[in-house]
């Protein structure tokens, strides 16, 4: 029973990081209605500026604190650049086809990135700390905490928070709200369903280039951080329920805590614990924990 | 004031309007009979911009439609009513009736006389505005929808076969309103769609018959009413 707080504690923070990833990926598919699986790349992209951006500003000598609003600005700056431009380019064309051929698309898209970033950055790791040593550590109970770790949680559950303030009470959140209902009366409203498409897309790519830029600090980048990333999400999301945000933040904190249980008593089955439980709860319930065959929400 | 020229539709291939014309001064209202299949729904979609047009042109009170796109279209001042409602169920009564005023960036004080002269038309809407959209019934929701497309409109409304499946007393009901809606707005052209046209006999001041995607002027007396 010692092990109880720095497992929550260990778990916790494992789940803020796939949160980030699977809750943009089902903010996206539940208005865009499209399976995007190049939103791991996104994760990557998002981690790869952060420290890119990071190990400039920190080697020119910037005070540590600022690593820390860098890892935000990195995020913002990919989903502006991004965003829009894959959304107008690729995605908008997928929209109403089969999912054979969403997935195809995007995950043309996935590989092309996944190369690119080799292009741009190479095969080596990168590791860009400042923001986690800046933060200091913590003691709870005798065991020591990277500081930085309880802020992932924190900021998670923000997210969660100000994610259903902007779909409540903002212009744009209940003109996400109305489109994921209904996009045809919505547009006879008023509403461009264009812009809100390309909006949500934006807030998607955000969210998965937040999740790199948080890991980043903690675990580095190299290659192949999408692909973990979007596998994943996509097990998250399905546990949660597609289009389900609270849906995914639950899922997240199962499997963050599954796995690491999983490493405390079973090391062997780390890997595969977060698609053992996708498999025991899409057996029970195969549209998710919060999901409904018929009825979709946001 | 909302005409329309040679209008024509093809959907999947069918030929389903095939010139449809006619103008709609301020004021007045029409109703659009003809059976199902006739092209009743295509027109008030190909005027909300919903399907695309193979020929023709549209305006409204000068303003050419076919250059805005469908979401524009509300703006221009068209209400729309389609046949199922279409509620948003996550929101309030009241949310759905601002959801265009929101849309539309309206001015609070815009929106507030907007919505508080639909409450006045239709006071019962008002014990109805914090119930969700979703638990509407099938009479409710059609006042709803009637209310809705009154926030948006400042030219013209449509209605999609406003009286489909209500029952006889409140198919009445509904009947009523749009004749105190008719008093109240002479700001407004009418276009309603039906089936059965008797209960438009009080409010309608013509009668245009659609056949097989071709409209024609006829009188609710030559309709057999």
């Amino acid at each position: 029973m010692d092990f109880l707080l720095p497992m929550l504690v260990d778990g916790l923070a494992a789940s803020a990081l796939i949160f980030f990833i699977a809750v943009g990926l089902t903010l996206v598919f539940s208005v865009l209605r499209v399976l995007n699986v190049a939103h791991g790349s996104f994760y990557a992209v998002g981690a790869y500026v952060a420290v890119t951006i990071g190990g400039v500003v920190m080697s020119a000598g910037a005070p540590q604190w600022l690593s820390f609003p860098i890892l935000f600005l990195s995020a913002a700056l990919t989903a502006a650049l991004l965003g829009p431009v894959i959304e107008r380019t690729f995605i908008r064309f997928t929209y109403g086809k089969p999912e054979a051929v969403q997935i195809l698309v995007t995950f043309a898209l996935f590989l092309i990135f996944e190369d690119l970033q080799k292009l741009v950055f190479g095969v080596q790791a990168y590791y860009q700390d400042a923001a986690v040593n800046v933060l200091g550590i913590s003691d709870i109970g005798g065991i020591i905490y990277l500081n930085y770790q309880l802020l992932l949680i924190a900021l998670a559950a923000a997210v969660v928070v100000a994610l259903r303030v902007m779909l409540h009470h903002t212009r744009l959140g209940k003109m996400i709200v109305a489109v994921v209902a209904d996009p045809e009366v919505s547009a006879t409203l008023g509403i461009d369903t264009r812009r809100v498409y390309m909006a949500a897309f934006t807030i998607g790519v955000f969210l998965a280039a937040l999740g790199g830029a948080l890991a980043s600090p903690n675990s580095g980048v190299a290659p192949g951080l999408g692909a973990e990333a979007i596998v994943l999400g996509f097990a998250v999301a399905a546990i949660g329920g597609l289009g389900q945000i609270e849906g995914a933040a639950l899922a997240a904190v199962i499997v963050g805590i599954a796995r690491v249980l999983a490493i405390y008593y079973v090391p062997q089955l780390e890997p595969v614990a977060p698609y053992l439980v996708m498999l025991a709860v899409l057996l029970v319930r195969p549209y998710g924990l919060f999901g409904a065959a018929t009825q979709r929400k946001i | 004031m909302l005409k329309l020229d040679d209008v024509r539709v093809s959907l999947a291939g069918h030929t389903v309007l095939r010139g449809v014309t006619f103008e709609l001064p301020q004021g007045k209202t029409a109703v659009l009979v003809g059976r199902n299949g006739s092209g009743k729904t295509t027109t008030l979609r190909a005027i909300m911009g919903l399907v695309p047009l193979t020929g023709g042109s549209m305006s409204l009170g000068g303003t050419d439609l076919l250059a805005a796109a469908d979401h524009q279209r509300a703006a221009l001042g068209i209400g729309y009513a389609p046949e199922d409602r279409r509620m948003i169920p996550a929101f309030s009564v009241e949310e759905n009736l601002l959801l265009p005023a929101v849309a539309l960036n309206l001015s609070k004080e815009v929106k507030g006389e907007r919505l508080s002269a639909v409450y006045d038309l239709m006071p019962e809407l008002a014990d109805l505005r914090k119930r969700p959209g979703g638990s509407l019934s099938g009479g409710q929701g059609k006042m709803v929808a009637l209310a809705r497309a009154l926030v948006v409109a400042t030219k013209a409304i449509l209605l999609d076969e406003p009286f489909q499946g209500l029952a006889p007393a409140l198919a009445l009901n509904y009947a009523r309103t749009l004749a105190k809606v008719r008093d109240a707005r002479g700001d407004l052209a009418l276009l309603i769609t039906e089936s059965s046209p008797q209960l438009l006999a009080g409010v309608a001041d013509r009668a245009l018959k659609i056949e097989r995607g071709e409209v024609s002027e006829t009188t609710l007396a030559a309709l057999g009413h």
